[in-house]
């Protein structure tokens, strides 16, 4: 019935695949970054903030979240977001939290505290020593929070089709509609490149800052 | 490396074969069936009245499987004998994997529907029509139809391109009967498509998040949430009658099931199925209470 195999697909249908790849591209890119904005500087207050209560109450919640099945995240937005890219880019961004958080809390908790002190015996302000001495010693557990999370919600973003907000799994579900094997099959594997890309080319990134990390350990 | 790639080659292979064996064990014999419904209602109720009838007139026991995603995944599904039984429609399981002869004659394409899926391929019995059929019609707020002064689809001239069109994601695929081909008919192409669960264009119509929904004419939330359906005036859509239909095989070890379902076919039409769609939909019942006591009330079941 189509007048395509798994092969001619990607040449007949290119128009159509790159649309919604870059659909599918926004999607997670703008739930990454929005999880980025809050969950790194809300990491950073956990470790300085002296109440327990908040910590363990923020960290539960975010928890919570990542236990929500994808589909019912959705469902439950729908009443008071609506359809569309909107309620799609929030659900995904609340699960891009829980990572985040957790690494960002990590890396700076994994800091010497010999480090910090020696800083300020050098006469560092706290601004100076957050953001040129703390933060580039948990930018390698940041950035692997960053990874982990853009490998998931290149997954999980498969489902946003469904509240319209289209993307690769808009041609998924069309094909299953039907039956066109070689749409399903190109979209997925679409899917898993975009998804193996950012695993590869964020691994790079969390490399560079590794090593610089290093370095600035060893230098004081 | 290659010592932990072997691992997961053989975990994978191990999953598939007990996962194959698993589907194999309920194929089908020895008194029990399947049933699978699409995501949708209706399929859901009628699911329930073959299985009250299948266990009231024989002893085979009835398992449903509910909301497979579409209809050629449920027709793929009796095919390889994971389920044996399914409610399926004529125009849309011709167009996903035959063609259609006649789209604008019902009784010429229940006949089509009958012929091919009795052939080698699925060796399915195709059941006559419960009486109704289900289309597609496009659907808008009755406040707009009378802004715009809509009644059929041509009407949305020179006005389409100014709305937000709500459909499911799969119509955008369909080729005798999908967008491509209704863009051709009509000369129309709506401003912005939105492709989604059919199950949420009816809100999504409702809240203004869109203006025109491509609804599932026996849904009772078009009447629930104040929708006027626009007249397919060119006659675009196929016919979609429902029917029961039933694979060979569970047909040939279970011989009582065709007599059992048998009262059931040509009981129904739109109008009666939208109202036990809306006793689902809009009510919140349970189908299977639906179902029974449709049975009971029409004297099917005691």
């Amino acid at each position: 019935m189509n007048d395509y195999g798994y092969l001619s697909i990607f040449s007949a249908r290119a128009n159509d695949l790159l649309i919604a790849l870059g659909e599918h591209m926004l999607i997670t890119f703008a739930s990454v970054m929005l999880g980025c904005l809050v969950a790194i500087p809300l990491g950073i207050f956990l470790t300085k903030t002296d109440i327990g209560w908040i910590r363990s109450i923020t960290f539960t919640i975010t928890n919570v979240f990542n236990t929500i099945p994808s589909l019912a995240m959705l469902a439950m937005l729908l009443p008071l977001l609506g359809i569309g890219l909107v309620p799609a880019i929030v659900a995904l961004f609340l699960y891009s939290l829980m990572p985040i958080l957790r690494n960002t809390y990590a890396g700076f908790t994994s800091i010497d505290p010999h480090i910090i002190e020696s800083a300020r015996g050098m006469g560092y302000s706290t601004t100076q020593l957050l953001f040129q001495i703390e933060l580039l010693l948990a930018v390698p557990y940041i950035m692997s929070g960053i990874r982990l999370t853009t490998v998931y919600i290149i997954n999980w973003a498969a489902l946003a089709t469904l509240i319209g907000a289209g993307g690769l799994g808009e041609l998924i579900v069309s094909g299953l509609g039907v039956y066109d094997k070689p749409l399903i099959l190109a979209a997925a594997i679409l899917a898993m490149l975009l998804a193996l890309v950012a695993d590869f080319s964020l691994g790079k990134v969390e490399k560079f800052f590794f090593k610089s990390a290093h370095s600035t350990q060893q230098q004081n | 490396m290659k010592k932990q790639l072997s691992i997961i080659l053989s975990v994978l292979i191990l999953m598939t074969l007990s996962l194959s064996a698993c589907s194999s064990s309920g194929s089908g014999s020895g008194g029990s069936i399947t049933i699978g419904t699409q995501t949708y209602t209706e399929t859901k109720i009628l699911a329930e009245m073959y299985k009250a009838l299948i266990e009231d007139n024989t002893d085979v026991s009835v398992d449903i499987k509910t909301d497979l995603e579409t209809s050629p995944v449920t027709l793929k599904a009796m095919q390889s004998g994971d389920i044996q039984m399914s409610t399926q429609y004529t125009g849309t399981a011709l167009s996903a994997f035959f063609s259609i002869e006649n789209p604008k004659d019902p009784e010429a394409t229940l006949k089509q529907a009958k012929e091919d899926f009795s052939g080698d391929k699925f060796n399915f019995k195709w059941f006559d029509s419960v009486g109704y059929a289900n289309t597609y019609a496009f659907a808008v707020r009755d406040s707009l139809a009378e802004k715009y002064d809509l009644e059929t689809i041509s009407d949305l001239k020179g006005k389409a391109n100014n709305m937000t069109a709500a459909f499911d994601t799969s119509w955008l695929e369909r080729d005798n009967d999908g967008y491509d081909a209704f863009k051709n008919t009509y000369d129309l192409e709506f401003g912005k498509t939105r492709p989604m669960e059919i199950g949420l264009v009816y809100d999504a119509v409702k809240e203004k998040d869109v203006d025109i929904a491509l609804a599932y004419s026996t849904d009772a939330r078009i009447e629930g949430f104040d929708l006027t359906i626009l007249e397919d005036n060119k006659q675009f859509f196929p016919p979609y009658d429902a029917s029961p239909v039933v694979t060979q095989k569970a047909l040939d070890n279970n011989p009582g099931i065709s007599d059992a379902i048998e009262p059931l076919l040509g009981k129904l039409d739109e109008a009666k199925m939208g109202k036990l769609n809306g006793k689902v939909d809009l009510d919140g019942k349970d189908p299977k209470d639906v179902a029974l006591n449709y049975l009971k009330d029409q004297g099917m079941l005691k």
